[in-house]
């Protein structure tokens, strides 16, 4: 697999890792096993800045721009289809053993694509 | 909630790292994918340990990588380092990241607590995989929805 799109995948599931911090019910559950620690939503964020001070520029770009539009920037392609608008891919892509080796993004919505191993 | 549970109730790790390596090696997934989610998983540890119930641990995180909760039991007689506790009993999970996701992570979270409370030192002295995953409230492979 392309070691940025290793990265972009680790950086979203990074940010659902904070975005969960911030939600009250799961920050409830936590609690009450004892499984939240005080300044784990701060190390999250310093642990964010180190990754994506690794990602290249470009790359680093348009995941944060795809986050914004649409809260997700890196999905799985299902049966051929973008996860995020199931648009259908194009067949040379998919069909291709090596399409996690180079980024893809969906021709429609934008979003970067992997397929799962 | 679809999930899908796996066992290995003799694990050989004798280190956190070594003992989520083991049991992501269950999971229906290719070798880049466990590696990621060790990642994920090591993260989570490192901002906060999952130690519960003083031997059982829950390293637990959401994923893009699996489409639906995928669970991982684990136990060893010897003990494993976490990295200063020693544990026996391993609850490793990995919720997808969808709509209704955060609810379903919460709701097994909810389960999962609820089992400890009630049956935490059976969950400890389990004698065998069934016995392990009934505790638990797990049926082992798959189940399409409980």
């Amino acid at each position: 697999m392309n070691k940025q799109l290793e990265k972009l995948i680790s950086l979203h599931d990074l940010d659902v890792m904070i975005a969960d911090l911030g939600r009250k019910d799961i920050i409830k559950r936590e609690m009450e096993m004892g499984l939240q620690s005080d300044d784990a939503l701060e190390e999250l964020k310093k642990l964010r800045e180190e990754y994506c001070g690794s990602i290249n520029r470009k790359w680093r770009g348009l995941y944060n721009q795809l986050t914004r539009h649409y809260g997700n920037a890196v999905v799985p392609a299902l049966m051929g289809r973008c996860a995020g608008c199931l648009t259908r891919l194009p067949t040379a892509v998919c069909s291709d053993p090596e399409r996690n080796m180079k980024i893809h993004t969906c021709p429609t919505c934008g979003r970067i694509i992997y397929w799962a191993d | 909630m679809k999930y899908t549970a796996l066992c290995k109730f003799e694990l050989s790790a004798t280190s956190r790292e070594e003992a989520i390596a083991e049991l992501l090696g269950l999971f229906p997934v290719g070798e880049r994918s466990q590696n990621l989610l060790a990642g994920a998983l090591d993260i989570r540890e490192k901002v906060g340990a999952t130690v519960v119930h003083n031997t059982i641990v829950l390293p637990h995180c959401r994923s893009i990588l699996v489409d639906k909760l995928t669970i991982a039991v684990g136990r060893s007689e010897a003990g494993i380092g976490w990295p200063d506790k020693k544990i026996h009993t391993v609850i490793l999970f990995v919720s997808p990241v969808r709509l209704n996701a955060p609810q379903d992570h919460t709701r097994f979270l909810s389960h999962i607590a609820g089992r400890i409370k009630k049956y935490g030192d059976k969950i400890v002295t389990a004698e065998n995989q069934k016995e392990l995953l009934d505790l638990l409230g797990f049926q082992h492979e798959e189940l399409e929805s409980r």
